[in-house]
């Protein structure tokens, strides 16, 4: 992945203890419902011993943008992936080009959602095992690249779609 | 409408193979909450004096809290219950994970089973679909294999409760295991889901659950976990769960050790929480929205012992550990992650090997009953092998399975002395003549000996500030003296009514009970913002009470009066030989006088008086009971 100043969300499988506590805070922050299906984060369990939180890795070359046909998905000026509401009709194009399995249809609107690094969960962490980063700021925290090298390691079970 | 809840109640009769789908009864709810309340209302509607444990007629019940798959702290409960076939009276047993959530998010709150397949099935649910599947696939499986399997065929985002071989065996000792090493492990009630032929339920949810007041509800969680998190006790809670409580109670002489004879183990420190942290640790791991994840993620890396999987907490090492006289760590987390993959109590199985080993050391016991295996104190590899034993009722096994109380009636000879046990089921890793509210508490739990019905422990570390705040200053410094029985019937009459009161709106009695962080006040504030509930802190308690009560009428039914409520004479004779506690014993008869009179029950019998009931709105119930 080319490096990037973009903003993402990133956590520590090692650290993540699991609790979901993130996927809970951000369906209740924007849709007002517990409810996993409704978040823009997942928390994956892989034994033995990992729990991953996954959110939009805020890709330079977003690819989930060029796919939509409706031109539903842009960048705002601070670099924010976001999905315009009006334009989004749920073609699902942006869920089959997202490598990272970071956008699905809110089951209620049947409109793409997504991390747009808000910070709310990052912030309700009580394992203090995500963060808000840049490519260059993990690379500094993490110089051997632990992190992502588990998450190319698991890329099969963590990306595969969702239902499965 | 009340808010926050799955909102179905599943009905399965397992022989007619029918499965139907009915709300929540509201009217049962408000009376008695969900949880434990809520299947302790309907089992004994359900469950007469007569019926068989690990027949048809017995009906088994699981249940979320109302505050189940919630965000307030500690909230992935769910309840296990029925008439136990370990003590025959009230079985329940409790657990946490993410099948409970699961459950809520696929539209239900609680499931009961009656009747008995005719060949083992499991329960799949997919939200709205739910059916009974052959569980052929999966029948002789142990748990992290099912789970495996379950998860293979139903995606894996599918969480699974199920039983081991254990259950399958009818081991009176077999756990009801959810999300691979969760535990509702007491009273036997794995067992009876082996006799109903039930292996597993299969759950997958996607739907969403709507709260009583969205606007400001993390408002309200953002308080609750700033307290949580400040709390001084999540440092040493993230650290080391509960493992370092044997360093704890090995100080304070309530360390169960040799089969209770004493309460303190020269090999403590080989078995201690420092040991599992610096040796065997891979990390922390919580269920959902824990945020003290005080389960374990742990390793032995090689040798015979070798295994990766979830835990151990304090009442393995003391069972597995101390209780046996072994100070092999890795033995004592092997035979505890064997208790997981098999389904079993690891609390009972410790417990009865240990009363086996003082029962051989006594010579009630020969290697001519045990089919040539050495029941020395201390010899792990009799304790790993036994464990596995036990779970397959193999030789002598067989026998162990039955727990120690039937083992004893059995041998004979005077080995029943040696059961530590009350209403047939092993007390727990407390050695009370070190802290006489666990020793009452035992006693007067409803599902057999079991600290957590109460869980007292208020007196344990010093809670001073909150024995004031919940009880009355002028109880102290008494109540607060471990070794003083002293009011202690008024603590522990207090503790199970909130405790059962906790585990019906499926919280942790970590967070609620030690460290004593939330009281009725948040919880009340909880069931408000979440499910919509306007039910004072005054109402709560009555609800905790009607509970216990309502506990009691279960098994005075079945015959239970003050002459059961008693333990071992080890204990209440026996002064404590060794230790910080050498000298004491456990006063009970004096401390359950004080339990009986506050709880308004006849002191020379325990059964409760007819004004008690009529207070409690019992009075339906109390025709039961006769004069």
């Amino acid at each position: 992945m080319p490096m990037t100043q973009y903003k993402y969300v990133i956590g520590d499988p090692h650290v993540c203890s699991g609790c979901m506590i993130c996927v809970n805070t951000c369906s209740m922050f924007y849709f007002k419902v517990i409810g996993p299906e409704w978040s823009r984060v997942r928390v994956l369990r892989i034994e033995p011993g990992l729990d991953f939180p996954l959110f939009c890795r805020n890709c330079e070359d977003a690819p989930c943008m060029s796919a939509c046909p409706n031109e539903a998905i842009f960048r705002t000026s601070k670099g924010v992936v976001m999905v315009n509401n009006k334009k989004c009709n749920g073609t699902g194009a942006c869920i089959a080009a997202c490598p990272y399995s970071a956008i699905h249809l809110n089951p209620d609107t049947g409109k793409a959602i997504k991390c747009i690094q808000c910070g709310e969960c990052v912030e309700r962490c009580p394992a203090d095992a995500i963060w808000t980063t840049t490519s260059n700021e993990l690379e500094e925290r993490d110089p051997d690249g632990r992190i992502l090298k588990l998450h190319d390691d698991h890329q099969k079970a963590l990306y595969g779609r969702q239902s499965e | 409408m009340i808010k926050g809840l799955g909102g179905e109640i599943l009905w399965v009769d397992l022989t007619e193979k029918k499965i139907e789908k009915k709300p929540v009864d509201e009217k049962i709810l408000k009376k008695y909450l969900l949880g434990a309340g809520y299947l302790s209302k309907v089992i004994y509607d359900m469950v007469p004096p007569g019926t068989d444990p690990l027949g048809p007629e017995n009906v088994l019940g699981i249940a979320t809290g109302t505050l189940t798959a919630s965000m307030f702290p500690q909230s992935s409960r769910h309840v296990v219950a029925a008439l136990s076939p370990l003590t025959d009276v009230w079985g329940e047993s409790h657990a946490a994970g993410f099948w409970a959530p699961e459950l809520k998010l696929a539209g239900y709150d609680a499931m009961f089973f009656t009747g008995e397949s005719s060949n083992p099935v499991y329960l799949n649910i997919k939200d709205d679909d739910v059916s009974l599947e052959d569980a052929q696939i999966v029948w002789g499986k142990d748990v992290f294999e099912t789970d495996d399997i379950l998860r293979e065929r139903h995606g894996k985002a599918c969480r699974t409760l199920a039983i081991g071989q254990a259950g399958e065996n009818l081991v009176r000792m077999a756990a009801v295991m959810n999300d691979r090493d969760r535990a509702s492990a007491r009273a036997g009630l794995g067992a009876v889901m082996g006799a109903k032929k039930l292996k597993a339920v299969c759950v997958r949810g996607t739907g969403k659950i709507e709260v009583a007041d969205p606007q400001n509800y993390l408002k309200h969680m953002d308080k609750f976990y700033k307290r949580m998190l400040e709390n001084p006790f999540m440092e040493g809670r993230v650290k080391f769960g509960t493992t370092s409580l044997v360093e704890l109670m090995q100080h304070i002489g309530r360390l169960p050790s040799y089969n209770m004879k004493q309460g303190v183990f020269e090999g403590y420190e080989q078995i201690s929480g420092d040991r599992i942290t610096r040796e065997f640790l891979i990390k922390p791991r919580a269920d959902w929205s824990c945020l003290q994840r005080c389960g374990r993620y742990t390793a032995v890396e090689k040798g015979p012992y070798k295994y990766v999987g979830g835990s151990p907490e304090f009442e393995s090492q003391s069972s597995l550990g101390s209780r046996c006289g072994n100070d092999n760590l890795e033995s004592v987390l092997y035979s505890h992650h064997l208790c997981n993959i098999y389904g079993m109590d690891t609390i009972s199985v410790g417990a009865t090997i240990s009363w086996a080993m003082e029962a051989w050391e006594e010579g009630l016991i020969t290697s001519e009953d045990t089919g040539g295996i050495d029941l020395e104190w201390g010899n792990h590899e009799t304790i790993v092998k036994l464990t596995e034993m036990i779970a397959l009722r193999e030789g002598f096994g067989d026998l162990l399975a039955e727990g120690s109380y039937r083992a004893a009636q059995k041998i004979g000879k005077g080995s029943e002395k040696f059961v530590m046990a009350v209403k047939k089921q092993e007390i727990a890793g407390q050695e009370p003549r070190a802290q006489k509210s666990m020793g009452l508490a035992a006693v007067t739990s409803a599902r057999g000996a079991d600290h957590l019905y109460a869980f007292p422990v208020l007196d344990e570390a010093g809670f001073d500030d909150e024995i004031r705040e919940r009880f009355g200053k002028k109880y102290l410094p008494e109540m607060a003296e471990r070794l003083n029985p002293k009011y202690k019937g008024i603590m522990v009459k207090m503790c199970e009514d909130y405790m059962v009161r906790v585990e019906s709106v499926g919280l942790c009695k970590y967070g609620t009970q030690i460290p004593p962080e939330f009281y009725y006040e948040d919880v009340a504030l909880a069931l408000r913002i979440h499910n919509g509930l306007e039910i004072s802190p005054e109402e709560l308690e009555e609800i905790g009470e009607r509970i216990v009560n309502l506990n009691r009428l279960f098994n005075v039914r079945l015959g239970i009066t003050r002459k059961d409520d008693n333990l071992p004479k080890r204990l209440t004779d026996d002064p404590a030989p060794i230790g910080p506690s050498a000298g004491e014993v456990v006063e009970l008869e004096q401390m359950l006088d004080e339990y009986y009179k506050v709880r308004g029950w006849d002191v020379e019998t325990g059964v409760p008086l007819p004004e008690t009931l009529e207070r409690l709105g019992l009075q339906e119930e109390a025709k039961d009971i006769g004069e």
